[in-house]
């Protein structure tokens, strides 16, 4: 399943965005080639050093929703600045800025997330103002960003992975003094009537069993740092006793359901972002969210126990042929 | 009650990962493990573990992070919408719970801005942020548990793993519009 969802997330992603950008190539909803018509209030002249016009263009907020199909409070006004160039053609630029409208900034981000916009002018008269300017072509905005996606993704991937080594590390070294010293010996007796309900394929004195009790008391407890680097390595433990290595057994399925299901006693983030958002009671979800995650817990362990008896699971964890003739 | 609750566990939590810590090597030391060499042993284990999971995090993130820039999302909001209503689920919560199974940071940034334009204490509030405590990323977790034993044939975990998901968020609607409901 996990192939098919995962080409369709690409699919479905690669199609939407050529869709919407041929959809804007039609509607054309950041007016490409069309003129804009504004008043430009200059504040600096050009002199024979810098042949530029400084100011302010102003556009009414009427004409302006009316351009681009959006609805904008106040008038725009927009710092700006006119350059003639070596043809005789005259240029704008439009620093982005606080008072710069939402719409272009979106426009000067799609257009290369650049921190300006640039045009041409097709009319300025300097004695009154008027001023009728064509912003750059924005296009395959979608598409652009797809692209961008698909390769800052790929790098945040590493970035968690190598983040991870620190307190894998250090998990690592705890939990392998505690199984020497025999005290997930101890924890995995205790806990056997649970244990043994929920993992029936694991051997019940097997150190797997040590690690994933550490892992569920971790979240529990809101302990990120600590439960995954005890949860791979109870993977790890699981792994060993895997008959059909590259494939998920029953019992690491029925494990990663219960990470997945996020049970925990206190969901910090949640509070704490509640908290600076000025709750009067920050800690209200508590309760409610025992409650959701309780029954995404118990929902998945029902699916997990149901699914694995299906043909075609079931199937999955038998050895190939092939290896049955090697082996 | 809930104030005690959330004190108690509070405290557990702050002195739980010290506790651990001195408990497990305080126990080696009982027991005349070589505590030191032992822990170095098995810390040398990080790196490979760490690395082992890249590839398959790539793969996983780098189809969520297309989905997500595509806005398909907004999309399949469209199609789901008319259902979730049905079952008293605000529209504007949807997204959340549509990608709350496949990106962490995401679906925080989601949660923050329903608080923020409704106010935590508002019916969206208190859902937003019981959604975002109902369920985790499963996305993310079944690429790294099962990337760093190299587990390409996951079988059943992702059903089984998004029909928790659902029900996380069917559980949170349900309490919430009990408990705060309009």
């Amino acid at each position: 399943m996990l192939n098919y969802v995962w080409i369709s997330l690409l699919l479905i992603g690669i199609f939407t965005a050529v869709g919407r950008d041929i959809h804007d190539e039609v509607t054309n909803p950041y007016r490409n080639g069309v003129p804009i018509t504004a008043h430009f209030e200059t504040t600096q002249q050009p002199t024979s050093l810098h042949p530029i016009y400084k100011g302010t263009i102003v556009i009414s907020a009427a004409t302006f929703d009316q351009f681009y199909n959006v609805t904008s409070a106040t008038d725009i006004r927009q710092s700006a600045t006119i350059t003639t160039l070596a043809s005789g053609q005259l240029k704008i630029e439009l620093p982005m800025g606080d008072e710069t409208p939402q719409f272009w900034k979106e426009m000067a981000k799609a257009a290369g997330g650049k921190d300006k916009l640039e045009g041409t002018v097709s009319s300025f008269i300097t004695e009154t103002g008027a001023l009728n300017f064509t912003l750059e072509r924005v296009s395959f905005v979608k598409i652009k960003a797809v692209t961008k996606a698909a390769i800052e993704y790929a790098d945040v991937a590493v970035t968690i992975s190598l983040g991870l080594i620190g307190v894998m590390a250090l998990w690592l070294g705890i939990m392998k003094v505690g199984e020497a010293a025999g005290l997930l010996e101890l924890l995995t007796k205790a806990l056997l009537p649970i244990t043994k309900r929920l993992f029936p394929d694991v051997p019940p004195n097997h150190p797997a069993v040590g690690m994933m009790i550490m892992n569920v008391a971790a979240n529990m407890l809101g302990l990120n740092n600590a439960a995954t680097p005890l949860g791979l390595k109870a993977m790890e433990e699981l792994n060993k006793i895997n008959p059909k290595i590259g494939t998920a057994t029953n019992a690491m399925c029925t494990f990663l359901v219960i990470n997945t299901a996020g049970l925990t006693l206190i969901p910090a983030t949640a509070i704490a972002i509640r908290a600076g958002l000025g709750s009067a009671d920050p800690g209200i979800i508590i309760g409610t969210s025992i409650f959701g995650a309780g029954c995404a817990t118990v929902a998945g362990l029902i699916a997990v126990k149901v699914l694995q008896r299906l043909p075609g699971y079931k199937k999955a964890l038998e050895p190939d042929e092939a290896e049955v003739k090697n082996g | 009650m809930v104030e005690l609750f959330r004190s108690v566990i509070n405290i557990i939590s702050a002195i739980a990962i010290p506790m651990f810590i001195l408990v497990f090597l305080g126990w080696g030391l009982v027991k005349k493990v070589k505590v030191y060499e032992v822990f170095v042993e098995g810390a040398k284990d990080g790196f490979n573990t760490a690395v082992k999971i890249i590839p398959y995090l790539v793969a996983m993130l780098f189809a969520i992070g297309i989905f997500r820039a595509s806005g398909a999302m907004d999309v399949v909001v469209a199609i789901l919408s008319p259902v979730t209503n049905l079952i008293g689920m605000p529209a504007e919560t949807l997204p959340l719970a549509l990608l709350r199974p496949l990106s962490g940071s995401g679906s925080m940034g989601l949660m923050t801005e329903l608080m923020k334009t409704n106010g935590p204490d508002s019916f969206i509030g208190v859902l937003a942020s019981t959604m975002y405590g109902s369920s985790e990323t499963t996305f993310y977790i079944l690429a790294v548990y099962f990337g760093s034993v190299g587990i390409k044939n996951t079988r059943h975990a992702l059903p089984a793993g998004l029909i928790a998901d659902l029900f996380g968020m069917l559980g949170a609607v349900f309490i919430v519009r009990i408990l705060f409901g309009v």
